[in-house]
């Protein structure tokens, strides 16, 4: 019974998004009733599923008796699996209103709901082939979307994504060979499965090879110097931007690290090495590389975009501190920041959308015309950059406390590297919210006459995140508790 | 009763919003662009909330002792808010000087404009500034410390003009990256010292700050820095005369006179609240920040006396002036402490009427720079001589206030073990107060006695309305009257400063 | 001795003598001729296949019963059975799939010689599977040459000739090489018979006579087969034979000619030198060098190019590469893994190449990569049985190709010493895999260009039903592939035990 819930969960979503373009609609809210019936009905069976919590281990399909795709519920996959349950409903209404314009709406809201179910796949993922299977699935089913308006543009971004995607997957397979091969077992067992006595004396063979699957799993979390790819995936429609490329694609990503870190590898076995630093060493001069581009940047998405690929490395940061903190930090800035940059997407969204402006420099004085939708960016943008009271500071002190507690030099630089970087964020967001509700003395109002708010498609799922960033900004008790459980501190 | 100590900020922050919605709304239409019809309503609302608030914030300080929760960031540090006597001390003054700049920036917004946002804003960073000094913790502290450079630097880039939208953002950055120097070192303090409220005197010993892998003396370094951003204090002040000639002149007063000092507010908080004297004694750290210190008083005075652009010369003034405070605070002795304190206040005090001052003759004659200036006696004798008697404050001349500030910072040096300091420290604050001479009191002179060539200019006087000229006499008779009557003043600091170098464990007893 | 246990002797026959009967017939019966034989080799085959695995054993089938060292052997195991099974299976694919271009683009005249190379093809490749003596295997060699020349030469332009000389010249070198070392070998040991070469090899070595002579026959051996089968730097003559011949032809070369060499290699290197020989020799280090070059060479050649179809055979390089790679890792591992990939790689290139002729259809016939916009709309299954070779190629989990490059790995991370030079050499080739099958498969769901003259006419539409027999081969080689996947245990099980009778 249970078996068949963990299949439904995954393929429901799959399977009903290929029905999506054959249906007949009368009209075109129609589909919208059948897209969020997709999504309800998969985010119901998410929560049944985390409700009935079943123990065992459940696989689809075997390619031989070792490599089985098998799912299995645990804490982590229980918090990745109700996040996405979460997001995608609202984000699935909100680019229903964003893609009333563009072409080929039918294939767009089928890759976009196949993701949905990749993404459980990867959540609820029990060994690391299947893990892997997902990792791959899910950049194939997300080129098309980075592809949708097959502008030039478009197909050369999805071309360079692609490439990026298939080169992190060809490392990602090092690690999983190794694993197949060093571990007792290819399942996700807290504190590793490695064999100690298989290994030998080769462990710098081990560490090297975690270093190649670090940036293979990691080239997703867009980590230096692989992280060209995702500012140039913004050409993607926003609801794609915002939902896979700051959201879930990119935090399967860090998600896959973190499996492969202290759930294959085993954390305690790489902590102090070589490997610990290195990795450590890169994702530190991503976070402020990233915070750099995003100021150079004028492009409103691709601002947004580098500044995600900063905020990742923080979640990576965590990770490598391969400590139980370090990794509650970790799970705790993925929580946050989805929701935080979801938010700031859908807002810049909401502006692509509603003026077709996409540089920020075009930005001037829209703050009066859309009010709600910049008050609704300017709490993102504070949450990003650590203002006490709003769910980015949280994610950021847990952060910063694990890596203080983790009592390595490199951390305390990290921690530096974590405030330069939020400087930089408050740099490069509040010029934005300065252009739009400052334009300057002799702004002429008269030109923006036509541009107001969004419709409630578009605002509903922005007031929710915000609210949620508020929320767990202020109260964020239950949920430190709730991770600090998952990481075992 | 706690819950009253929410009234400030609850009527504040209220009224605040209500300015900027209705402000925001207003420019829906385009019609109404330029002027405003009806300026009183959102006068009326905008002074009668400030006083409302102001008279619960006074009330708050004498009666109220408890503490209100806010919410818990973590189960262990909750974001609290309680008055101890330093936040009575800095709550006050922030009141004193929001009541006077308030009255004052009623006549003075004409000039500028867009009257509701900048009440609007200036309400918000009273509130902020009330939680700011009621804050029970440290990372209330901070809390309230970003909010407060985001709710101050709307008030920078006021006129709309590239120069000040350049500047505000110039401000904000260099007061978020103070903020997260000092973030830095609240995330070290909090691994070592988890419980993060303020006690008088400090709860680090000595061996806690020498024992581990020396992060946390780094840390404290890089926070105290951090705050001393704000503060002005070199090498990162230069925010302060970019930010100060552009902002309206009730903004700079404002941020001259209590934005600077809640840096220092935040550093006492650090210093002798969380560590605590007796571990600081004797460390490196003080050395490097008197030296900084020291190096900032004369660097201020020498750059705003050559500085020609008046609002300028002031703020380079300001630069010099709270580093006094700060020189105070790192030689830490109780009368440093003392003098810090007074010159806090006094120095608000002070610097708000000059930025007034400056804003009277900027209003009523559009003068920005000092050679203007010439004969401007002649025409507002009053003010001018409001002026002198600012003047001769922040110099130090006796029968002002200026003067014990300096004396208790002296005295406090001499009793202090900081070696070349000891010498040293007062012998700069000596030449950087004959600066100070030099750089405001030609005003004074070139005011009232007119050279042959700029007669022109002299008319029978026209003094500003009374809008503005009485908050600036208010201004000055509380210069004057502080320095003559300062017992009260006095020994309320000096108890203060005692209880902060006391033990902890005695204090308990004491309770 | 069973009935059965004859059929790998008949097959080879019946190749040979229907390639005449397909001679005096018009050409539409020479194909029915041609696919009945094909397929009823196919099922031959499946049942000695199904015999060798229900006994478990290998024979030895004496030919006119003159027994040893005189007389000519083939000898039947569980792997040579399903080699050859598979093949027929390749072969019949596609066959089927590339009839209407084959009768488009060969002179009517020409049909029944087509028909002939084939079938002789066919023969001579059951001839290299099943034989047990040298010399017969390198006949067939040669016959396998002129009758892929063939193949390749039938469709009559200049490029096809240029490029069957060629062919034929590099083989011959090839052959030439050959027949050397097995002379060399000849001399050593006094036979041709591979079981008796092998004893007496293993006296030899165990004398310590010898060493320099047998390694120079081995080196030989292994360089000429490895010019016949195209690994880098003898790739020369690839590109242009199976680019530019018809589709059948290049789908057939491909996936089962050089296969038809490597396993003859195997087959040399388990019955003739003996396996140990083998990994201890230092030709192993040549191999893996060579086919690590010519996984990288041969995919950034493949980048380079603008042809779709010679972009493919660029791509044949690289996977050759990775066989011989697993040659090179000398351990049984990286054998399995080279054997398996023989399979996945004959049923993913002609999966390819077929795929590339229905997107050419549906692109006015152009092959260039820059005039195939959009045809994985205009020709969906096309498309998709593109996609999916191309996946495949990449070593995407569900295909065959993720097994085999599993499998390198796998092989590869248990060497002690080749491990990073073949993790990296899978990673960064996987990568330029990637660069140019998935750009082509982006190409193909790109929207079209602006047509440059308003008079063009548009690209066609092709439906499924089109092209039935396409459609067909397309479903097959996808679900060949798929099962190659999800199967691939009881394969691989099938190579060990074969591998293990082997010796």
């Amino acid at each position: 019974m249970e078996q068949y819930l963990f299949f439904l969960t995954i393929l429901f979503p799959i399977l009903g998004a290929c029905l999506i373009p054959f249906l007949p609609y009368r009209r075109r809210t129609d589909m919208l009733i059948y897209l969020e019936f997709l999504c309800l009905v998969t985010s119901a069976l998410v929560l049944t599923l985390l409700y009935l919590s079943p123990q065992g281990t459940y696989t689809l399909f075997r390619f031989n008796s070792r490599l089985s795709v098998s799912f299995h519920l645990d804490a982590m996959g229980k918090l990745f699996g109700a996040m996405v349950a979460f997001l995608w409903p609202l984000a699935v209404l909100y680019s229903f209103e964003y893609m009333k314009h563009e072409s080929n709406e039918k294939s767009f809201f089928l890759f976009y709901i196949v993701t949905y179910g990749v993404t459980l796949g990867i959540a609820f993922s029990e060994n690391i082939v299947t893990l892997y299977f997902f990792f791959e699935a899910l950049s194939l089913v997300t080129l098309p979307l980075v592809m949708h308006t097959r502008t030039r543009e478009a197909i050369l971004a999805s071309r360079t994504y692609l490439y990026y995607m298939i080169g992190g997957a060809a490392f990602a397979f090092i690690g999983m060979v190794f694993v197949l091969t060093y571990g007792t077992t290819a399942s996700f067992l807290p504190g590793g499965v490695m064999d100690l006595a298989k290994i030998g004396n080769r462990t710098n063979v081990i560490y090297l090879v975690y270093i190649l699957s670090f940036f293979g799993f990691g080239i997703k979390t867009a980590v230096w110097p692989f992280s060209n790819w995702l500012p140039k995936a913004g050409v993607a429609p926003t609801p794609v931007t915002a939902l896979l490329h700051a959201v879930a694609v990119v935090n399967t990503g860090a998600f896959a690290v973190m499996r492969i870190t202290y759930y294959s590898f085993g954390a305690d076995y790489l902590r102090g090495s070589f490997a610990q630093y290195t990795v450590m060493g890169f994702v530190l001069f991503t976070i402020v590389y990233g915070c750099s581009r995003a100021l150079k940047e004028t492009h409103l998405k691709r601002r947004l975009a580098w500044s995600t690929v900063s905020n990742l490395s923080y979640i990576l940061f965590g990770v490598v501190l391969m400590t139980p903190l370090g990794l509650t930090g970790a799970l705790c800035h993925m929580l946050f920041h989805s929701f935080m940059k979801i938010t700031s997407f859908f807002c810049a969204g909401s502006v692509i959308y509603k003026t077709g402006k996409n540089y920020i420099h075009e930005l001037d004085g829209l703050g009066r015309r859309m009010p709600k939708i910049f008050i609704l960016f300017a709490i993102s943008a504070f949450a990003l950059m650590g203002v006490p009271g709003l769910a980015g500071f949280v994610s950021k002190w847990s952060l910063a406390y694990a890596a203080i507690d983790s009592r390595e030099p490199l951390a305390y630089i990290g921690v530096g590297c974590l405030l330069v970087s939020a400087l930089l964020t408050a740099i490069y967001m509040v010029t934005i919210l300065v252009r739009a509700f400052f334009p300057g003395k002799d702004f002429a109002y008269s030109s923006l006459q036509d541009i107001t708010d969004p419709n409630w498609y578009m605002l509903l799922p922005l007031f929710v995140f915000a609210a949620v960033v508020i929320f767990f900004g202020i109260h964020p008790a239950p949920v430190l508790e709730l991770l600090a459980s998952i990481s075992g501190v | 009763m706690n819950i009253f100590l929410l009234a400030p900020i609850f009527i504040s922050f209220l009224a605040g919003l209500a300015l900027l919605v209705w402000s925001f709304r207003e420019k829906r239409t385009p019609s109404s662009h330029k002027t405003e019809a009806k300026p009183w309503p959102a006068r009326t609302l905008f002074l009668s909330a400030l006083s409302l608030s102001a008279l619960c914030t006074v009330f708050c300080s004498l009666k109220v002792t408890g503490s209100v929760v806010l919410f818990h960031l973590f189960s262990k540090l909750p974001i609290a808010l309680s008055l101890d006597s330093l936040g009575r001390f800095f709550v006050l003054t922030v009141t004193l000087i929001w009541v006077v700049v308030g009255f004052y920036s009623i006549t003075y917004l004409t000039r500028e404009g867009e009257e509701k946002r900048f009440f609007g804003f200036f309400l918000l960073l009273y509130g902020v500034l009330y939680c700011l000094g009621c804050s029970q913790n440290l990372v209330t502290m901070y809390l309230f410390y970003e909010l407060m450079s985001l709710t101050s630097f709307p008030l920078v880039l006021h006129n709309g003009s590239r120069e000040a939208i350049m500047a505000s953002l110039k401000y904000l950055f260099y007061s978020m990256c103070g903020a997260y120097m000092g973030l830095f070192g609240i995330f070290v303090l909090y691994h070592t010292l988890p419980d993060l409220s303020f006690v008088a005197g400090g709860s680090a010993s000595q061996a806690l700050l020498s024992q581990g892998d020396g992060l946390l003396p780094v840390a404290i370094l890089i926070m105290l820095l951090g705050f001393s951003v704000k503060a002005g204090m070199f090498p990162l002040h230069a925010w302060l005369p970019t930010a100060h000639p552009v902002a309206p002149s009730p903004a700079s007063a404002a941020l001259s006179g209590i934005i600077v000092k809640c840096g220092v507010l935040a550093i006492i908080r650090v210093m002798y609240y969380i560590i605590g004297p007796s571990a600081l004694q004797g460390s490196f750290l003080l050395t490097v920040l008197q030296s900084l210190s020291l190096i900032t008083v004369f660097m201020g005075s020498l750059l705003a006396f050559r500085e020609k652009v008046f609002k300028k010369r002031l703020a380079y003034s300001t630069v010099s002036q709270v580093s006094y405070i700060l020189f105070g605070l790192f030689i830490v002795t109780p009368q440093g402490v003392q003098g810090a304190l007074l010159h806090l206040l006094f120095h608000a005090i002070v610097k708000c009427g000059l930025f007034l001052t400056a804003g009277v003759f900027l209003y009523s004659f559009g003068y920005t720079r000092v050679d203007q200036l010439q004969g401007v006696g002649k025409k507002m004798p009053v003010t001018l001589w409001c002026y002198t008697f600012f003047a001769l404050a922040l110099v130090g001349i006796p029968p002002t206030c200026g003067f014990l500030s300096k004396w208790y910072l002296a005295q406090g040096a001499f009793a202090s073990t900081a070696g070349v300091f000891r010498f040293l420290g007062p012998v700069i604050l000596l030449v950087s107060a004959l600066l100070t001479a030099g750089y405001l009191l030609p005003i004074t002179m070139d005011g009232f006695f007119v050279t042959k060539e700029t007669t022109v200019h002299a008319d029978k006087p026209c003094e500003p309305s009374l809008w503005m000229l009485i908050p600036l006499l208010i201004l000055a008779l509380l210069t004057l009257g502080l320095g003559l009557f300062p017992n009260a003043i006095l020994s309320f600091t000096q108890s203060l400063s005692d209880s902060l170098f006391q033990t902890v464990s005695t204090l308990f007893i004491i309770r | 001795m069973e009935f059965v246990q004859n059929l790998p002797f008949l097959s080879i026959i019946i190749g040979l003598f229907s390639g005449p009967l397909c001679s005096i017939l018009d050409g539409t019966w020479a194909k029915r001729v041609n696919l009945f034989v094909v397929a009823l080799l196919g099922f031959m085959q499946a049942l000695v296949f199904a015999f060798t695995l229900r006994t478990n054993t290998s024979y030895v089938y004496t030919m006119g019963h003159f027994s040893a060292p005189w007389g000519n052997e083939i000898r039947i195991g569980v792997l040579e059975a399903f080699m050859a099974t598979f093949f027929c299976l390749i072969m019949l694919l596609c066959l089927i799939s590339g009839t209407r271009e084959r009768e488009h683009e060969v002179e009517e005249g020409k049909w029944n010689l087509y028909y002939i190379m084939v079938n002789l093809l066919l023969c001579s490749i059951l001839a290299l599977i099943y034989t047990n003596d040298l010399f017969t295997a390198y006949v067939f060699v040669e016959i396998n040459t002129i009758s892929a020349c063939g193949l390749i030469m039938i469709k009559q332009t200049g490029r096809t000739i240029e490029a069957s000389v060629r062919y034929m010249i590099m083989s011959l070198l090839g052959s030439g090489l050959l027949l050397l070392g097995i002379s060399y070998l000849y001399g050593l040991t006094g036979h041709l018979l591979m079981s008796n070469i092998k004893e007496q090899v293993h006296i030899i070595v165990a004398n310590g006579q010898y060493t320099v002579p047998l390694m120079v026959a081995i080196s030989l051996i292994c360089v000429g087969l490895a010019i016949k089968s195209a690994l880098f730097p003898f790739h020369t003559w690839l590109p242009d034979a199976y680019g530019y011949s018809t589709v059948s032809s290049a789908a057939i070369l491909s996936s089962l000619v050089s296969k038809g060499y490597i396993f003859l290699l195997v087959k040399i290197i388990y019955r003739v030198i003996g396996f140990d020989l083998f990994s201890q020799s230092k030709v192993i280090h040549l191999l893996f060098f060579l086919g690590i070059a010519g996984m990288i060479m041969g995919s950034v050649d493949a980048i380079k190019e603008n042809d779709l179809r010679r972009m493919i055979a660029f791509s044949s390089v690289a996977q050759i590469g990775y066989i011989y790679m697993g040659f090179g890792l000398g351990t049984t591992a990286g054998m399995i893994a080279s054997l398996f990939h023989i399979l996945s790689h004959a049923a993913t290139k002609s999966l390819l190449f077929v795929a590339a002729s229905g997107l050419r259809d549906a692109s006015q016939g152009t092959t260039n990569i820059h005039e195939i916009n959009g045809s994985g709309y205009r020709n969906k299954l096309a498309g998709i049985a593109f996609t999916v070779g191309a996946l495949s190629m990449v070593g995407i989990p569900l295909f065959s190709g993720f097994i085999s490059k599993l499998l390198f790995s796998q092989a590869g991370v248990s060497h002690p010493d080749k491990l990073f030079p073949t993790l990296f050499a899978l990673a960064i080739s996987t990568i330029l895999n990637a660069l140019y099958f998935m750009k082509t498969v982006i190409r193909i769901y790109s929207p079209e260009k602006k047509a440059q003259t308003s008079g063009d006419t548009k690209a066609p539409n092709i439906g499924i039903l089109d092209q039935p027999a396409k459609s067909l081969a397309y479903v097959l080689f996808i679900l060949v592939n798929i099962v190659l996947c999800f199967e691939s245990e009881p394969i691989i099980d099938l190579l060990t035990r074969g591998l293990e009778l082997f010796s």
